[in-house]
């Protein structure tokens, strides 16, 4: 006997996701998944996203690495509270390994909740978590053939922040390119550029986080 | 990369409608990949080869039908399909204003039981 099963492949995973969402909506807390290639600068931006809002807002952070703690340790010296998730091999997060790690966090004294993907440009973009708003960050030295290249994570984010621009004048990259092709994948992506390293255009990416957690 | 993945969240899917609606055994699957969704089929059906041994769906066949990247374009109104997994102009006008109305699917259509 034939059975119509119109659904999503990743159904089971997003059923573990809406939980996930509810459970952070009764805790008042705004969670953002951010993803990124390996190196692009995501635990840098954190730090400098943390310092910018930790007077004003109580965050917390999940870091999602295939192995190792060296990411945690960093954000644990931010004085934020942080829980390592080790995927042991697996290349993204999914709603199951969040769920697993909702109750080492006090969900319910935090303002936002920083999900920090595994390092990859391709997987976490399918894997919903639970999360508000998903974020990609590109690195300017990455090269402007990225958003052709992995279109679905370009779709999926509704911000991108590009990092590293105080490279830029090192470079050969053409970063209208990048906005080009990533607008056009995503036309209503919201496109912040900063430098993780001297800080350059952090505030305004910290300012509209700022906003989306008191809409 | 994500293909084990994927592949698990499928069977616990169909195996738990099984459940729920009392089937004993999958014999036959059938989902669609968009080409744009960033899934190699081959893995799919390798990760499956494997993951459905332990399952009620352990001798199911598995279909995979690949969507192409399409749309409508805004301007010239004419529905367009591509062969590369993003669309930068409507291959037909030129114009930069289109929808996407597929190519971007990981959906499961039916599964034959018993």
């Amino acid at each position: 006997m034939k059975v119509k099963v119109v659904t999503r492949i990743l159904e089971a995973n997003d059923r573990i996701a809406e939980e996930n969402a509810r459970r952070f909506r009764e805790a008042g807390v705004y969670v953002v998944n951010l993803m990124g290639a390996p190196g692009a600068g995501k635990t840098t931006l954190l730090e400098k996203t943390i310092l910018g809002l930790k007077d004003s807002l109580r965050i917390g952070v999940i870091e999602g690495d295939i192995a190792g703690t060296d990411d945690a340790e960093r954000i644990n010296n931010t004085g934020v509270p942080v829980v390592q998730i080790n995927t042991g091999g697996a290349c993204h997060l999914d709603a199951n390994m969040i769920s697993e790690v909702l109750p080492d966090l006090p969900l319910g004294e935090l303002d936002i909740l920083v999900i920090e993907n595994v390092g990859n440009l391709v997987c976490p973009a399918e894997f919903r978590v639970g999360e508000d708003v998903k974020v990609m960050l590109l690195s300017v030295t990455e090269g402007h053939d990225k958003p052709l290249k992995y279109p679905l994570m370009f779709r999926e984010s509704s911000v991108m922040i590009l990092n590293k621009i105080d490279l830029l004048k090192h470079l050969d990259v053409d970063i209208s390119k990048i906005k080009r092709d990533a607008l056009s994948l995503n036309p209503s992506m919201r496109i912040f550029e900063v430098s993780g390293k001297t800080g350059e255009g952090i505030d305004r990416w910290t300012e509209w986080l700022k906003g989306q957690r008191s809409q | 990369m994500h293909e084990a993945s994927i592949v698990l969240s499928l069977l616990d899917t169909l195996t738990n409608r099984c459940r729920e609606e009392g089937y004993r055994s999958i014999e036959s699957i059938r989902i669609k990949i968009g080409m744009a969704s960033g899934i190699m089929p081959e893995a799919i059906v390798f990760a499956f080869q494997a993951a459905k041994q332990d399952t009620i769906a352990r001798d199911a066949e598995l279909f995979i039908e690949m969507v192409p990247v399409g749309g409508s374009c805004s301007d010239c109104r004419n529905d367009f399909e591509v062969s590369e997994a993003y669309v930068i102009n409507c291959p037909l006008c030129g114009s930069p204003s289109f929808k996407i109305g597929k190519g971007y699917e990981l959906d499961i259509v039916e599964m034959e039981v018993n």
